[in-house]
């Protein structure tokens, strides 16, 4: 993918009609953890496989027919889009209903849809990723980026946390993007089962063990709500300036294109102005419950 | 008769040339459709004649609460909105979006959309076409950054089809307040023809082009000078006796300052989360698509269905940890927010038009220009606080180093 690319919102595919899925067929699944699995999918339609572009941190409508559709974000290469990876944790209907899938069944997708990482304020800086749990599979793409145009972006740090060792999400990638010395990976979980010997504790905890450069630091924050929020936070006291703090958000969202009025966040639709915003664009409502 | 018709004239149509207006349409191919007394309200029904409409009827609206009454006996629009209107014909309140089956390689369209209706709407009110207007930009019917996959073709087309015959207020309710926000109680634009009723006849503006050809087929006459000022005199009377008042000046500043203000605790508890005000807003949009399937074994039929849907609901922001706004309060106060304040930065314009639809339809007769009201005097009192947190401000989390 060039940069070009990337700067420009790609434009969404759908069926016939508005609202109309396009059918993509589950080519493998890999089980992440014990409620979170990959899906590799690949648009029957050969055509729209050759169209089809996306940018990290944007999302698919996917929809199992009958069912319904759920936003999920994009976790595969934004260069290689012949396939897509979804990652999926089991917590609603229609993810339950994508579990029930294998391979080769049809799910549906429309999108991509939102707005993504800022690959082009990125360059230059250090870039710090943040993640809990899923929230590194809408920052996957991201990696993948980065390793592509290594060149363009100063240190990269990953601080990624979850429950268990178990829970985390692409293990091995984990440590073959460390391995590779472009990326420095560090991870923590809340409990240290088996035979885990690193980090114990929350996510942000792993910020003594980096230094972080707020003159040129960008950070790019997915996870849960209260890990957003408290990283967030932390890297605005370290100085980070606020238009250089990103954060990856979540609501319920039915459309993906501004039209429902399920996302909103404040003034915001998070599947169209969002779902990654910068700090500053959302300070008024960010933390405030019920906005 | 009338040889030709300019666009901006105004011309005299006596009221029983209404019933060769409806008859014109028909003719063209336009079901005509407009208000009717039914079930004890007036509510928007496609009109066959012009003894469809409801002669001699009047309204009496107040907070929670709305009553036909006699009127003069001649006067055909001698109330306001009722609970409907014109919104639901363009995006209706449940509309099959279309049907189709799974094979082996592909989803198989069976059905598309319905057919778009072309209509004739007869008795539209200012606030509605300020409505309308409103969702012209929310649907992005005009907006060539629209991408296909976001468009709404039914609402699109079913607006270009359609002709607006406007009728202007000259008898406010008490839950009207269009004056504040200029949108009423006359029509000003976005219009085909708005009519102005006088005693025996209608004062006509025409305001476009189609309006110029159906008027050529009608008995119209120039108007004298009494009847253009009669018409102005109704019109400026009905300003000045709008049932409610509300100050716009600063809504949005307002609203964002007044986020944890104990007001909304107070709406709380009475507002019981029906979700009326959404139902009967002219402007509300929310809504979401649901799949119904057919139970026959293997055949996988699906059909899509897209229904208004209400920010009331619990389930409207549901996600894995829970709805988004969990309380009654956090609940209003998006709706309140939203529709005065945060659709200026989505839209380029506020969400309320002013007619008093949610104030009136409202179980207990939770009145937003008073809340508003409210809201105002709170961020006046000495003391006040402003917003908590500014934009770049921090004052949350530990301190570390």
């Amino acid at each position: 993918m060039d940069q070009s690319v990337a700067e420009r919102r790609p434009e969404p595919i759908c069926g016939m009609n508005t609202w109309m899925p396009v059918p993509a067929r589950i080519l493998d699944v890999r089980e992440e953890n014990f409620n979170t699995r990959t899906y590799t999918l690949q648009f029957v339609d050969e055509e729209i496989r050759r169209m089809y572009r996306f940018t990290p941190g944007q999302f698919n409508m996917v929809y199992v027919p009958g069912v319904g559709e759920a936003a999920i974000s994009i976790s595969s290469d934004p260069g290689s889009t012949e396939t897509l990876d979804h990652t999926i944790r089991l917590v609603g209907s229609v993810t339950r209903a994508i579990q029930r899938l294998d391979t080769p069944a049809l799910v549906g997708l429309r999108g991509p849809f939102g707005r993504g990482w800022p690959l082009s304020a990125m360059e230059g800086k250090d870039v710090v990723i943040v993640a809990g749990g899923i929230g590194l599979a809408p920052l996957r793409p991201v990696v993948y980026w980065l390793l592509h145009n290594r060149d363009l972006y100063r240190r990269v740090v990953l601080l990624y946390g979850c429950r268990t060792p178990e829970d985390r999400v692409f293990a091995e990638e984990l440590e073959a993007w460390d391995a590779r010395g472009k990326i420095h990976v560090l991870v923590t979980v809340d409990n240290a089962t088996g035979s885990w010997t690193g980090p114990v504790g929350v996510v942000t905890s792993l910020l003594r063990r980096i230094k972080v450069n707020a003159e040129r630091t960008i950070v790019l924050v997915c996870g849960p709500k209260v890990l957003n929020h408290v990283a967030a936070w932390n890297f605005l006291q370290l100085h980070v300036p606020p238009d250089r703090v990103y954060v990856s958000l979540e609501r319920n969202m039915n459309c993906g294109f501004g039209r429902c009025g399920h996302c909103q966040y404040g003034g915001k639709f998070m599947c169209r102005d969002g779902p990654v915003f910068r700090f500053s664009e959302v300070a008024d409502v960010f933390g405030k419950e019920e906005v | 008769m009338t040889a030709t018709v300019k666009i901006g004239q105004q011309l005299y149509l006596s009221c029983s040339a209404l019933d060769d207006m409806i008859q014109a349409l028909r003719g063209l191919g336009f079901t005509v459709v407009g208000p009717r007394v039914v079930d004890g309200v007036i509510s928007w029904q496609t009109l066959e004649t012009a003894a469809d409409l409801p002669r001699g009827v009047s309204d009496q609206q107040s907070a929670g609460s709305y009553r036909l009454v006699d009127g003069e006996p001649e006067l055909m629009f001698q109330f306001v909105v009722g609970p409907d209107g014109p919104k639901r014909y363009f995006f209706p309140a449940s509309l099959r979006l279309f049907e189709f089956h799974v094979s082996q390689q592909n989803f198989v369209l069976d059905a598309g959309p319905p057919q778009v209706p072309k209509l004739a709407m007869l008795g539209v009110r200012a606030c509605e076409l300020a409505a309308i207007a409103v969702q012209d930009r929310v649907f992005g019917i005009d907006d060539p950054t629209t991408f296909r996959c976001e468009s709404e073709p039914y609402y699109s087309q079913t607006r270009q089809e359609s002709l607006l015959i406007a009728v202007n207020c000259t008898r406010p309710s008490g839950t009207c307040f269009c004056a504040a926000w200029g949108t009423g109680p006359a029509a000003t634009h976005g219009f085909d023809l708005a009519l102005t009723e006088l005693r025996d006849g209608f004062l006509v503006q025409v305001g476009s082009k189609r309006g110029c050809l159906l008027l050529e087929k009608l008995p119209v006459r120039e108007p004298t000078q009494a009847e253009i000022e009669l018409a102005e005199i109704k019109l400026e009377r009905a300003r000045e006796r709008m049932g409610r008042a509300l100050d716009v000046r600063g809504l949005k500043e307002l609203l964002d300052q007044s986020i944890e203000y104990p007001e909304w605790d107070e709406i709380a508890h009475r507002c019981l989360s029906c979700g009326n005000c959404t139902m009967v807003c002219p402007t509300c949009f929310c809504c979401s698509v649901s799949d119904t399937t057919d139970l026959g074994a293997g055949s996988q039929q699906v059909s899509r269905t897209r229904q208004w849907e209400s920010c009331f609901t619990h389930q409207f922001t549901y996600t894995v940890s829970g709805p988004e706004r969990n309380t009654i309060r956090g609940r209003y106060r998006h709706w309140l927010r939203h529709k005065l304040g945060t659709w200026w930065e989505q839209f380029g314009s506020s969400g309320c038009v002013g007619c008093g639809r949610c104030i009136t339809w409202c179980p207990v007769g939770i009145d937003l220009t008073e809340e508003v009201r409210r809201l105002r005097e709170r961020s006046q009192a000495p003391g006040s606080r402003g917003p908590t947190l500014r934009p770049g401000e921090v004052d949350h989390g530990p301190v570390s180093r």
